[in-house]
């Protein structure tokens, strides 16, 4: 595997979650560096390292830098922490490991954006990294590199971790920009762009964990440098967070444009002994499932998924063996995607709903064979017609489980139980 | 000023036009529930749905705007399959219970349905279940199972009233609009909400269950519940009237009314009025036709007319009936012995920073146009010292048509009763006017709906308006009374007893013959 430990490279050491810890490998060197600099120097850097957000959606960091007003306006940058998405775990380990990493890319950035002040927003359920965060924090302002005139450089930042109240929707941005107000947390109508109109109604930047922690990479050792990881259109490496049935699950950082069957035998150490590879979920939960043959195609990075119908996503990548039963995991998408809609277009909360409802007559026994085609026109109808992509995200694997494995689907309706377990819904789960 | 086209029509918009908004300016027709011209837009039904040339994917017309050049179509397969299904995602939970549902005739999910949907259903699992007969208040019941979540009345609470009593509570299918824990729906405003209920989720505890909207006529108005003078739309039939709701007029009430606004029917319906003259002239009260005890009474009024005869005037009458009025009392009495009774003194000059004025009555402007016009200054004071003196020996008052809002009826009745003569032009019925022990007529009068007239509000916008129907029949306008009270004769078209007429219904409505036949009404319900 190629050697490419930007973000990772020291998280094995207990002491690196520390701000002596930190410092002692080079931590917070690049902060008085970036300060000496003129923030659109640092956007320029940003732009041209080929950075992509981490998140999910893979929207190009400078780019959305350079959405910001130039009228000086107060402006807000927030790290999204939520990490909602069933399959990702990546964030949390970077926050746990190296949350100073995290606080000087976000020191950095928010100099670059012209903000004063920064949140970062982290799922209620991550009680541990929010600790760790805090206590990082307050190190930071201790050590002078938090608050007013940062290093003397007349650079004022000051930062607040805020725990969500526990939805998926949430790690949507505008829907964290909601919560983040004190409202329930709904995607907001765009436009506005949060760059123009976002937290309070001023212009925000929303960025991952993982994107604001690379950003320290890109200013300390130069655009170029991150390049020379991944391809021309996915610069840099990539956390992946690996879970289901392979040897050795856990979060890996590999340069983007790397084989995913590598990831799984090399990394991860194959499937599980007497286990076949199945199916593999690349990007997290709303991304479509590749089939063991796509697989092989494979590699991790925005445009070969993109060329094989998946998308890379936030790098969790769920992987399958040939004793996964694929109405039953679907199942149990469909339900969490009908827990999680936040109610407020209407394709999502009723279709959310009706694709849970339809899985389950399945998956009870109940199902009819025009189920199958239902599914898909409903998932079809509810693609790309709501504010945000929740919709998106629960329609889609519906849409690739249905019609990369419908024999299964087929049996399941004809017989009332598993094709591949051989059982019924009753006897998988209880 | 942007061009764009339309269906294939070349339309001109204002900057900053949304397509729904350059849509409804070109007459084109589009599906759509949550977007409401008078709140914020929030873009969640996804049924205004358009195809805009250049961009793949159907697009909501209500939060994007008209561009230059932009060519927009949702007459396409395409726009017509996203509405379809979009309206199968509203109906796939919501309970098929129109024949009891009270928007049932006039529900936006029956009528879009009709239009772009007419499909058979694909949704074969159990609906949703939410709670029903919700008490969010002191005027409004939710049905939770009906409501499609469009958040208008959301946002009305959070934009308009800004008493953000209501929001949407639980995710996914499971959601449900509520009020926040201890917070009722009670505000000024809140009626506004049911108006703007595009389905039958949210009710009126005054309407429900008493009638079916299309057993009831309407016609536009001005409330006459306070200066603003809000246009209106009553709903009426052979029963009586059911109910009042705005009508938009941007340089009045924009699209809103206030709740006390809606209590002005009540004070129409025939069960609170004088249908008949009441006259006590020696010891007793008979009944009389309203026009006879006014010509009856003419002759008392002769016989005091000069400093002895006395008008006292609310300020709930038409400008054309004060004319009259005070036209005969300056000119053929002889007498500028013409007071104007106030009513909420305290209160008569605030104003609630949206609609509700202090002042309760639809015309102050209007009155005080025509006592400057006539140089008339009688103070109160005046007219207390004449009739403790005994100089005022006959008045004749112009009462008010909402008794509720002069709190000070009885008190001032008391007063004016020390006259020998007292004629009262009076709609609704009152003790303190039965208590009058003197030479006494209660002339019963029209009330707004039942005339043609013009109120000036209190920007001095002058709205005339149009009579709806009639009430009592035998009830005599202000004008009608001032030529009679004058002893000229008149002729009045008598209309049939316990009639409603339609005097100015719509063309596309239904003759009220035709549909008689199956009319009921229900007694008020209740939760």
């Amino acid at each position: 595997m190629a050697e490419a430990k930007i973000l990772t490279e020291f998280y094995h050491l207990p002491e690196y979650q520390t701000l002596a810890g930190y410092k002692s490998k080079g931590g917070y060197e690049t902060l008085p560096k970036a300060l000496k600099m003129q923030p659109q120097q640092i956007i320029d850097e940003v732009k041209a390292s080929g950075l992509r957000g981490r998140g999910g959606a893979g929207f190009p960091t400078g780019m959305k830098w350079g959405f910001l007003p130039k009228n000086g306006e107060p402006r807000y940058l927030l790290c999204n922490a939520d990490e909602g998405e069933p399959g990702t775990f990546k964030d949390r380990m970077m926050m746990e490991r190296a949350p100073h990493q995290l606080i000087e890319g976000m020191i950095i950035s928010g100099f670059a954006v012209g903000s004063n002040k920064g949140y970062i927003y982290v799922r209620g359920e991550y009680v541990y990294p929010i600790e760790v965060l805090n206590k990082a924090i307050k190190e930071a302002y201790a050590a002078g590199l938090l608050g007013k005139n940062i290093l003397g450089s007349g650079f004022d930042f000051d930062l607040d971790v805020y725990r969500g109240a526990g939805a998926y929707i949430c790690g949507e941005e505008t829907g964290m920009i909601s919560s983040l107000e004190g409202l329930k947390g709904q995607p907001k109508l765009k436009p506005p762009f949060p760059a123009v109109q976002g937290y309070l109604r001023k212009p925000t930047i929303v960025n991952n964990v993982e994107t604001l922690a690379a950003v320290t990479y890109i200013v300390k050792d130069g655009a170029q440098a991150y390049r020379k990881f991944g391809t021309e259109k996915s610069a840099g490496t990539k956390l992946f967070s690996v879970s289901g049935n392979v040897m050795k699950p856990g979060n890996y950082e590999v340069p983007l444009g790397y084989p995913l069957i590598d990831l799984i035998n090399k990394e991860c150490g194959g499937m599980k002994p007497g286990r076949k590879l199945k199916a593999v979920i690349p990007g997290g939960s709303s991304a479509p499932i590749l089939t063991a043959e796509e697989v092989g195609k494979a590699n991790l990075d925005y445009e070969s998924l993109a060329g094989l119908g998946s998308m890379l996503g936030s790098g969790a990548v769920i992987v399958m063996d040939d004793s996964q039963c694929m109405v039953d995991m679907l199942g149990v998408l469909t339900h969490f995607y009908a827990h999680e809609s936040c109610g407020q277009c209407t394709p999502c909360r009723e279709g959310t709903g009706w694709l849970d409802k339809i899985l389950h007559s399945i998956l009870e026994g109940r199902g009819r064979l025009q189920d199958i085609d239902l599914l898909i026109k409903v998932a079809d109808n509810m693609k790309g017609k709501t504010i945000c992509a929740l919709s998106d995200a629960a329609a889609l694997p519906v849409l690739s489980f249905v019609n990369k494995f419908r024999d299964e689907f087929e049996f399941y309706v004809r017989e009332g139980r598993s094709k591949v377990k051989g059982t019924t819904y009753a006897e998988m789960h209880h | 000023m942007p061009k764009c086209t339309i269906n294939g029509k070349e339309v001109e918009v204002k900057e900053g036009t949304s397509i729904i908004e350059a849509m409804q300016q070109s007459g084109d027709r589009i599906a759509h529930y949550c977007w409401h011209p008078g709140l914020s837009v929030a873009g969640v039904c996804r049924l205004c749905m358009v195809e805009i040339e250049g961009n793949p994917r159907v697009q909501i017309a209500c939060n994007t705007m008209v561009t230059e050049g932009m060519k927009i179509n949702n007459t396409s397969d395409k726009v017509k399959d996203a509405v379809k299904w979009g309206l199968d995602f509203h109906l796939i939970n919501h309970p098929l219970d129109c024949p009891i549902c009270d928007q049932a005739g006039e529900c936006g999910l029956q009528d879009q349905y009709m239009e772009y949907g007419k499909y058979d259903p694909e949704m074969a699992e159990p609906k949703q279940k939410k709670h029903k007969v919700v008490d969010l208040g002191p005027t409004v019941v939710l049905d939770s199972e009906r409501c499609i979540l469009c958040s208008r009345c959301v946002r009305f609470t959070e934009e308009v009233s800004k008493t953000n009593e209501l929001g949407l509570f639980n995710r996914g299918d499971r959601t449900e609009i509520g009020t926040h824990d201890g917070m009722p729906l009670d505000n000024k405003y809140s009626l506004n909400t049911v108006d703007i209920c595009p389905v039958g989720a949210l009710t009126s505890k005054d309407f429900r269950f008493r009638q079916r909207v299309w057993y009831l006529k309407d016609a536009e108005t001005v409330c006459n519940g306070c200066s603003t003078g809000c246009n209106v739309k009553v709903y009426y039939n052979r029963e009586g009237f059911f109910r009042v709701k705005p009508v938009y007029n941007e340089q009045v009430n924009g699209y809103w009314m206030c709740d006390e606004g809606r209590d002005i029917y009540k004070f129409v319906n025939k069960d609170v009025r004088y249908v008949k003259a009441q006259v006590r002239t020696n010891g007793g009260w008979t009944e009389m036709h309203a026009g006879a005890a006014a010509k009856a009474a003419s002759e008392v009024l002769k016989a005091s007319a000069g400093d002895s005869a006395a008008l006292v005037l609310t300020a709930q009458y038409t400008v054309e009936e004060f004319e009259a009025i005070v036209n005969t009392f300056v000119n053929e009495f002889k007498s500028k012995k013409v007071y104007f009774w106030i009513n909420n003194k305290e209160t008569f000059d605030s104003f609630d920073n949206l609609l509700i004025r202090g002042d309760k009555n639809p015309n102050t402007k209007g009155l005080l146009k025509v006592l400057e016009k006539h140089g008339i200054s009688a103070t109160w004071a005046d007219l207390s010292a004449g009739l403790s003196s005994g100089a005022i020996k006959t008045v004749v008052v112009a009462g008010p048509e909402n008794l509720a809002v002069f709190p000070d009826f009885a008190e001032r009745a008391k007063e004016i009763s020390k006259a020998q003569n007292v004629i009262w032009l009076q709609a609704a019925k009152h003790d303190a006017l039965a208590q009058m022990n003197n030479n006494a007529w209660i002339i019963p009068m029209k009330t707004f709906v039942e005339k043609d007239g013009t109120f000036i509000n209190h920007a001095g916008l002058e709205q005339k308006f149009k009579k709806a129907t009639v009430v009592v029949s035998e009830a005599l306008t202000l004008t009608e009374a001032a030529l009679l009270l004058s002893g000229k004769n008149l002729t009045i078209q008598a209309t049939p007893a316990n009639e409603f007429l339609p005097l100015n219904q719509r063309p596309d409505q239904v003759e009220l013959e035709a549909r008689k036949k199956n009319e009921f009404v229900f007694k008020r319900g209740s939760l």
